[in-house]
């Protein structure tokens, strides 16, 4: 049961992603952490991470997170489901590109969920940072992570493995 | 990613024009779902139908889930791990911060007038503070968004 509602989920989540792969965030971290408490916030956090910086999308985390749920199942069925919906989305909106690119419904909810899902992010980052940042030293490395990632073109991968060795470093 | 995949595709291996790769990448745009998988996925479709597409999918998520198992029997095995916990302390941290560059890269894109701001803020206090479902909140913000913006676009 609990196998097939987290498939479930990923499959609804999946098919919501709109406006880039982080907007899954608040979603799974409703469901998975609030909500089931399959997960606690700080494993939350960790697949990020690894979906972070694992080769492929951050999709990848939710294999991590099916493998900490359900064992080598839950991981294979996690990807499954999360790449299901897509795999059919796209095989439709491919063939009939033209319609869906004009098509007046999508184009004006999509103008409403874009902006709206940059909101439900933040209220997650709050609260996650909430349980994260804890000292001076765990503030600082959100803030320079933040800085590097927005303001250079370095990729996020190595500043979160520089952020691990700083953590090994300074605890 | 995405200009890899261009130089790739397009420039070394000819498999497909410029345009037509353009329009992948915009079509993984504007499609529900993470927008590199749908990309990946459209390119796939695009060279060989239904088969490209499930070719596309098993290539872009084998090595990332293969070594995302290899990860979680590590993290399960190693729980407690004095010096595992401080570097997973710092990569924490570090993930809070990336989190808020993505937001602020997001928003300097997306929010560019007072009504893409309420959206935007509205939903952030309906999780924030109301702690409403993200699931149905995003529902609701395209069934807003249609309200507000569908009578103009006809």
């Amino acid at each position: 049961m609990i196998l097939l509602k987290f498939c479930w989920i990923l499959i609804v989540v999946n098919a919501l992603t709109i406006g880039g792969g982080f907007v899954m965030l608040p979603m799974l971290h409703k469901e998975f952490v609030e909500k089931y408490h399959w997960l606690t916030n700080q494993e939350f956090i960790d697949a990020i991470a690894i979906g972070q910086v694992t080769p492929g999308p951050l999709t990848v985390m939710n294999a991590f997170m099916g493998y900490k749920i359900y064992g080598l199942l839950g991981a294979v069925m996690a990807m499954i489901s999360s790449y299901l919906p897509c795999i059919i989305i796209i095989t439709l909106v491919a063939k009939y590109y033209y319609t869906y690119r004009e098509s007046a419904i999508v184009n004006s909810s999509f103008k409403g969920i874009k902006p709206a899902v940059i909101g439900l992010l933040a209220a997650v980052s709050i609260s996650l940072g909430k349980a994260y940042l804890v000292d001076f030293s765990t503030f600082g490395i959100a803030i320079v992570s933040f800085s590097v990632i927005a303001f250079t073109k370095i990729d996020p991968t190595f500043v979160i493995i520089g952020a691990g060795i700083a953590g090994a470093l300074l605890y | 990613m995405l200009t890899f995949f261009e130089r790739e595709l397009v420039e070394k291996h000819k498999w497909l024009t410029h345009d037509e790769y353009i329009e992948s990448v915009a079509i993984g745009q504007m499609t529900p779902g993470p927008p590199i998988v749908n990309t990946g996925i459209c390119i796939g479709y695009k060279l060989r139908k239904i088969k490209g597409a499930l070719t596309t999918v098993v290539g872009q998520a084998f090595t990332g889930t293969v070594l995302a198992i290899l990860l979680a029997i590590f993290y399960i095995k190693t729980k407690g791990n004095v010096l595992l916990i401080s570097i997973m302390k710092g990569v924490g941290a570090a993930v809070v911060g990336l989190l808020l560059s993505i937001i602020y890269k997001m928003a300097s894109k997306t929010i560019k007038d007072y009504k893409t701001a309420l959206f935007a803020l509205s939903a952030f206090f309906a999780l924030a503070v109301f702690k409403l479902n993200p699931i149905g909140l995003i529902l609701a913000s395209g069934i807003f968004g249609l309200i507000v913006y569908g009578r103009r676009t006809r």
